[in-house]
């Protein structure tokens, strides 16, 4: 899947705004099935680093429009099983390091194509050393034990890689992925759910590490994980929380991440989707939110952008139609906030 | 054989075909020498090569596309192996940074080098003190292109627990001088509160940001307030200085309505009179205080207020928030 960004532009002016909206949900899909045949552009390898999330990102976008198909099952499948490492871990791409947030990528990505058992039956996980599996389980134990191994048995919290960089992100990618392959027996649970208390702000919000500034995607991946682990109840004031989300959004009814920053939709995703998992998303104006993503597309190439007059990409694509669907917006598939 | 070269998962990488038009020759000059150069990294480091000619070429790479995760691994990994001092490298990657604001791999790779210098570094205080002040230049440096971004000041936080930075008058002084700047710095008030109140000279170990801390002198909970209470007036619907002040309080153990004097220095509300609202912050903040209080009509009145007129766009929060006076009233 290409990173590239256009060749849209969200491009409805104000002048020409229908009083009825409309998702554009055939040029969407369309958007995203020719985003891989773009080889021939220069951002499409400077952006290979993100190879596998462009993936997921655009897979999801078409499960959530109801066109799971229009991308092809046995070559995304194929793709993904060739990004992966000895050592259980995937890369972005082929020849890329194995990570964390791409292993979790590939995860997602094999989970929305129903095709977990193929990482037994092809993975390249080393499954001979490890003792006390079953051979017919030990692809996906070597992506668990590889995850579990990210985590920092001290903190709690999990590196994005062997070097060590620790973010509240991980956490929740490898708590994530760990639950999709049924395996979060291998981490420490109550030690992680330390770690996201501890994140949080006398704000209200959730930052990267203890101390961190509040952002609205550290918000969602906390509240995110705690949620996969079914211990929402961590969460000590989730109207403290609930004040500090609806804060972010501005008058245009787009959210922003931080107070002072600019609306986005991504951030408008990260901002809904957290107040959807405390139950408070009706303290922002959803009206509003919805009809600012919906300016954010472009109705007739596909794609949408972070904000209005900008180039589309799979990124905010993905982040625009999950807001939506999280919205009750007719005819998508029912996202899952966490 | 490298272990990429002939890797057939690679053919997919085709450069850019030969366009007609302005500017396409120098894309594809520029496509050809990247990914030439990416074809030689494969090449090393298949062979598990760590030599000074490796880090010319991760530089090139780097200067291409400073996003390429694994090749800042790569060039960590060499430079430890050859264990060189980092000087050099230090002032490549400020120049790095500058030009790629949004990079957050090159602070990881900060951060991987000064750890493995540290035991060296801090047996020295002087020279420890100057390491410090030089990476506190350089984040001011960063600050001037964008005061907010995100991993600059966690690179900072970790400059301040690495080197003990707590009781440093230079580093509240220079927040003091980017709050001076821009009031509405949400980045760097979060910065004070985290220097304020986890300082292990006087706060309790481990004591979460959003609980009371008995330890800390009243002093320093007074000389926080009065700093954001003057942030308030000078900018009354900063949200950053009112979360401020609600934070420093709840540190402190106080009530909102130790504070109620001041903030209905923002808000006049006459008996029949039309209403005069400086800050909507200010607003919320007497409706705590006064249900705090018990002045439940006060607090439902405030919160009407700002549901119906002064934040339109959260009516259902000041509602709810109504309900529950309503409940605590029965
Ligand atoms: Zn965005």
């Amino acid at each position: 899947m290409s990173l590239v960004t256009g060749p849209g532009r969200a491009s409805i002016s104000a002048s020409s705004l229908p009083t009825e909206l409309q998702l554009s949900i055939a040029a969407h899909v369309k958007y995203i099935q020719t985003l891989d045949k773009r080889k021939d552009e220069l951002e499409y390898h400077l952006t290979e680093h993100l190879r596998i999330n462009g993936i997921y990102w655009g897979l999801c976008a078409l499960h959530l429009l109801g066109h799971p198909e229009a991308l092809d099952r046995d070559q995304v499948v194929d793709f993904v099983l060739s990004c992966q490492h000895e050592n259980g871990g995937f890369g972005a791409a082929p020849g890329h390091d194995a990570h964390l947030l791409y292993t979790v990528s590939a995860v997602q990505v094999l989970a929305l194509c129903d095709a977990m058992e193929t990482l037994d039956e092809r993975g390249k996980g080393d499954r001979s050393s490890l003792p006390g599996s079953t051979s017919s389980e030990s692809g996906i134990l070597g992506v668990g034990r590889y995850l579990a191994g990210l985590q920092n048995r001290r903190t709690g919290t999990f590196a994005g890689d062997e070097w060590g960089e620790e973010d509240t992100r991980f956490l929740y990618a490898g708590m994530l992925a760990l639950s999709l392959l049924n395996k979060l027996h291998l981490v420490d649970v109550d030690l992680a759910v330390d770690h996201i208390i501890s994140c949080a702000n006398f704000d209200g919000g959730y930052g990267a590490s203890p101390g961190a500034e509040s952002h609205a995607m550290q918000v969602l991946v906390c509240l995110a994980a705690l949620s996969v682990l079914g211990r929402l109840d961590a969460v000590s004031d989730k109207e403290k929380l609930g004040v500090w989300l609806s804060e972010r959004q501005v008058d245009g009814g787009g959210l922003n991440g931080r107070p002072e920053k600019l609306e986005d939709v991504c951030y408008s995703w990260w901002v809904a989707a957290s107040l959807s998992i405390i139950g408070k998303l009706h303290w922002i104006d959803e009206e509003k939110l919805t009809r600012y993503i919906l300016e954010c597309q472009d109705p007739e190439q596909g794609g949408i952008a972070d904000r209005p007059g900008d180039m589309v990409d799979v990124f905010h694509t993905h982040f625009g139609i999950a807001g939506l669907s999280l919205l009750g917006y007719p005819d998508l598939v029912q996202v899952d906030a966490a | 054989m490298g272990r990429y070269e002939g890797n057939p998962v690679w053919d997919d990488v085709v450069p850019i075909p030969q366009e007609e038009g302005e500017g396409a020759l120098a894309q594809i000059a520029y496509t050809d020498e990247y990914v030439e150069a990416m074809g030689y990294l494969r090449a090393v480091m298949a062979a598990k090569e760590h030599s000074p000619r490796v880090l010319d070429l991760t530089e090139h790479v780097i200067s291409l596309n400073a996003a390429h995760y694994t090749v800042w691994l790569y060039r960590a990994s060499t430079i430890l192996a050859l264990d060189i001092p980092i000087d050099k490298e230090l002032e490549w990657m400020n120049e790095v940074a500058l030009e790629n604001q949004k990079n957050y791999q090159i602070w990881t790779h900060r951060q991987t080098l000064i750890d493995h210098i540290f035991p060296t570094l801090s047996s020295d205080p002087a020279a420890a003190q100057a390491f410090a002040d030089a990476e506190s230049a350089f984040m001011a440096e960063m600050f001037e292109e964008d005061a907010k971004n995100y991993h600059v000041w966690g690179h900072r936080q970790y400059i301040v627990r690495k080197f003990n930075l707590f009781d440093s008058d230079a580093e509240l002084k220079s927040i003091e001088a980017l709050l001076h700047e821009d009031v509405r710095n949400n980045s760097a008030w979060s910065h004070r509160f985290f220097l304020v109140f986890s300082n292990p000279a006087y706060t309790t170990a481990g004591s979460r940001a959003t609980e009371h801390d008995p330890k800390i002198p009243d002093a320093m909970i007074d000389r926080e307030l009065a700093f954001a209470q003057a942030a308030a007036h000078e900018a009354p619907q900063n949200q950053s200085a009112w979360e401020y002040i609600r934070g420093v309080l709840r540190k402190g153990g106080r009530e909102l309505a130790t504070l109620e004097g001041f903030a209905g220095e923002f808000v006049r509300i006459p008996e029949g009179g039309e209403e005069d609202i400086r800050s909507s912050h200010a607003l919320d903040f007497l409706a705590d205080a006064w249900s705090e209080k018990g002045e439940l009509d006060k607090a439902d009145m405030a919160l009407r207020l700002l549901g119906e007129k002064y934040d339109r766009i959260r009516k259902n929060y000041w509602d709810w928030k109504r309900g529950l006076l309503r409940g605590a009233k029965v």
